[in-house]
């Protein structure tokens, strides 16, 4: 509780936080607030937006509902986002943990495989590997987590190192505690912090792979994503440009709360350590 | 500038160009169209194999057959709708086991060594015959090519071979290469292949990858005051959206094979000095076709396949995804190939009751979730149009019960995929019709054709009325009597349905009001260009 009242103390933690509750009920609710599949061919094509109080943002070149895709899209991009970021964290902690506990050579092997993922571009990894594998949202939050993992790791891993010299491990030691038992017990949950508040950062950053990849046409096609709608839209950029401004404010307004809840987050947790 | 700084000179220059400004007709035609200037052009790909003799496709047609010529090229007003190149006249036997050629004499090569007959015969046994993606069909009984003379050359064929075949596709495949280059070399890498050599109106001068084709007059061009153009550049803009900009910039002055995006031209046709032109592609009709794979036990039902055809809705197809740069087909033939359409078909129309019943009556009823089964959904990534319409097939297909899942990938993928793995239920497939069923839409239907054939069916139909009528089409030298087989190959077609076909089109093309004499001709995109000016 005092955690989230320090985090709330903050203004880039209430902004933040706010922004997030609102796109996070937009997305559970989205059923109810557009019923039906977003992709459905609804009216007229190309209706501009604030004509039709049917379609408030106007129709796309299909005559699909640009509202009703940026309601949907928001559930995906949250999805993809808060998926991928769970998933390169877990793959993270693990190797770091792992890494930093038992040192030696399994530590020397395995950062040598974060260096040989982190000296690719994540995008150019992402890019490659829904291209072998083919689109889902499955393998797309794969193809995010498998580029954002590195960072999570090393992170851990020096948390781990420092931590591990610490009288209250060493007492553990003593105590005969397991080493597992250490490493989950003892070192992972002081370990966590910093890493969570790298963990927003990955959110934003996952949310906006995502929409890269769904524009350049890598994403499920049968989902609607802000990116694809980008796509659909630059086509017809000069003459209907707000089917592309539409889903790049909804982008921008998510990046932008992630970010501010992630500062919020890194200032509380500074704030609980003193 | 004062007054008092107008020099004599000057005003005198200014009064010069005012003249010859005004005498100067505005709209020049053929004849009398002004020569000079440099053509610069849109291209959005860089074929690797540049030689139209062996890779007969739009995308090498366009640069290519400026430099390298066919026979005969198609036209709006000649006899048989052809317009000689380099052969002057062309003449069937009544057994249909010869044609004969004449050639234009007098031709040279841009390497400045005579076209003889011995080009025609090498291009057509060599090149054609063996090698060309249509050629193969289209001379596969070629047997030799006699050159009495080195202005004849005369085809034999070991099996009765219709002129009429002949002489639709001779714009296509029949593009000759020169012996001397190519004889005793290993034809399918030979550098002349990218670096062409042709009689063509303009010579091959350079090619930057990534940037630009550049091809120059060719001086000693045959046909007298010809080519207009003292360069044609090829700029190479991958992006669509590019192309309309570029052409509001004068960077270009020409986007044809609709580079510019339909969705763009209503806007581009009111900027001044723009136009906007859909002629000119009559004979490269693209077709939008729904592929089959009959494998599916539901696909099977012809049922089934009747009421896919009765859930699109044409209308919202040429008017929405096409903006009305389209027609609404009704079976394989295009209504823009009068010789053989046949519009007393079978039709399917927009009935989303009638193909719900129809679902029904196969024994397909609608589960809890409001689906009856299924589909694996490839649309073609090689145009907006096709991918749109893959998006508009799963939301008709979903009014009906059936729910169909979109894969997309790109070219190759899509192409390992239908034509080659048949990992699909349903694709979407852009084939181009070619002035005669024979040269490349008959395989789309006809059964026994190898797995990895692409564009053809591979969707593992077969009906043994359908081949018979193909077979016996391939053998019917008989003018009126093969195009009757045709008129009951659409009905089969329309009827039994192994393919829906949905609409049809051609490209636009957007140009400066500089530019003279466009589209004119039926495959003007990709056709030589010699009277093609600009206006200064």
């Amino acid at each position: 509780m005092k955690f989230i009242r320090n985090l709330i103390r903050t203004p880039e933690g209430t902004v933040g936080l706010c922004i997030l509750a609102i796109l996070a009920l937009i997305a559970i609710l989205a059923p109810v607030l557009s019923p039906g599949d977003p992709l459905h061919i609804a009216g007229r094509a190309l209706l501009p937006p604030f004509s039709d109080p049917s379609f408030p943002l106007g129709t796309d070149r299909l005559g699909r509902d640009v509202m009703a895709g940026i309601i949907h899209g928001t559930r995906t991009s949250l999805l993809v986002g808060i998926a991928a970021a769970l998933a390169a964290i877990t793959i993270g902690l693990c190797v770091g943990l792992t890494a930093g506990f038992a040192g030696g050579l399994i530590d020397e092997a395995l950062m040598r495989l974060v260096d040989a993922f982190q000296i690719v571009p994540g995008f150019l990894l992402a890019l490659a590997f829904v291209s072998v594998v083919g689109a889902s949202v499955p393998i797309v939050v794969l193809a995010i987590a498998l580029g954002a993992w590195p960072n999570p790791a090393r992170l851990t891993r020096v948390q781990v190192l420092s931590i591990k010299e610490r009288d209250y491990v060493a007492s553990a030691r003593v105590i005969g505690m397991h080493p597992v038992e250490i490493a989950l017990k003892e070192i992972l949950p002081n370990a966590l912090p910093p890493v969570l508040a790298l963990s927003a950062i990955i959110v934003a950053a996952a949310i906006l792979t995502e929409a890269a990849l769904s524009f350049l046409g890598l994403g499920d096609p049968n989902t609607v994503t802000w990116g694809s709608m980008i796509a659909e839209g630059r086509n017809i950029l000069r003459s209907s440009p707000f089917l592309s401004v539409f889903p790049g404010i909804a982008l921008v307004i998510t990046v932008v709360g992630v970010y501010l809840f992630s500062e919020g987050l890194t200032k509380a947790l500074a704030g609980r350590r003193i | 500038m004062s007054i008092a700084s107008l020099s004599r000179r000057t005003l005198f220059q200014a009064g010069a160009a005012l003249l010859a400004s005004t005498a100067l007709p505005r709209f020049a035609r053929a004849q009398n169209a002004p020569s000079g200037g440099r053509l610069i052009v849109a291209a959005d790909s860089e074929p690797k194999n540049l030689n139209p003799a062996i890779v007969a496709s739009n995308g090498v047609f366009f640069i290519a057959s400026k430099v390298v010529e066919p026979l005969a090229e198609a036209s709006f007003e000649s006899k048989d709708g052809l317009s000689p190149r380099l052969a002057t006249s062309w003449e069937g036997s009544a057994d249909g086991r010869s044609v004969t050629f004449k050639l234009r004499e007098g031709v040279k090569w841009h390497d400045g060594k005579p076209f003889t007959s011995a080009d025609v015969a090498f291009s057509a046994l060599n090149i054609w015959k063996p090698l060309q993606n249509l050629g193969r069909l289209v001379f596969a009984n070629l047997e030799t090519v006699d050159t009495p003379d080195e202005a004849t050359a005369i085809f034999r064929f070991s099996k009765p071979t219709p002129v009429q075949l002949i002489r639709n596709a001779l714009p296509v495949v029949s593009s000759v290469v020169p012996k001397h280059v190519y004889e005793g070399t290993d034809i399918a890498t030979n550098p002349a292949n990218t670096k062409l050599i042709g009689t063509g109106p303009f010579k091959f001068a350079e090619y930057k990858p990534g940037e630009y084709y550049r091809l120059t007059k060719n001086e000693n061009y045959w046909s007298e005051g010809e080519p207009k153009l003292d360069e044609v550049i090829f700029r190479v803009l991958p992006d669509r959206a590019g192309a309309g900009a570029a052409l509001e910039a004068e960077e270009i002055q020409l986007a044809a094979f609709s580079a510019v995006p339909l969705t763009d031209l209503d806007r581009i046709s009111k900027v001044p000095g723009i136009k906007i032109i859909s002629e000119g592609y009559e004979a490269l009709t693209y077709q939008l076709v729904v592929e089959i794979n009959h494998r599916r036990k539901e696909l099977s039902d012809i049922k089934v396949r009747q009421a896919i055809a009765h859930a699109i809705n044409r209308k919202f197809v040429v008017d929405t995804i096409f903006l009305g740069y389209a027609a609404a087909s009704t079976g394989p033939v295009p209504k823009n190939a009068p010789e053989f359409y046949d519009a007393d078909v079978p039709t399917y129309d927009f009935d989303v009751a009638k193909a719900n019943a129809l679902l029904d009556e196969a024994g397909y009823s609608k589960g809890a979730n409001g689906t009856r089964f299924s589909l694996k959904l490839r649309p073609a990534p090689y145009f907006n149009e096709t991918r749109q319409f893959g998006d508009y097939l799963r939301q008709a297909l979903a009014a009906i019960g059936i729910d169909a899942q979109l894969f997309n990938a790109d070219s190759a993928a899509h192409q390992k995929a239908v034509y080659t793995d048949h990992d699909f239920d349903l694709a979407v497939a852009p084939p181009v019709f070619r002035g005669d069923p024979a040269i490349s839409t008959t395989i789309l239907v006809q059964s026994g054709i190898p797995a990895g054939v692409p564009f053809s069916n591979q969707g593992g139909y077969g009906s043994k009325e359908l081949d018979g009528i193909i077979a016996k089409a391939a053998e019917t030298v008989d003018t009126p009597a093969r195009t009757e087989l045709y008129k009951q190959f659409q009905r089969i077609v329309a009827a039994d349905l192994p393919l829906i076909n949905v609409a049809e089109w051609g490209f636009i093309t957007v140009a400066r009001d500089t530019v003279l004499n466009v589209s004119n001709n039926p495959r003007w995109a990709v056709s030589n260009w010699a009277d093609t000016a600009l206006h200064s």
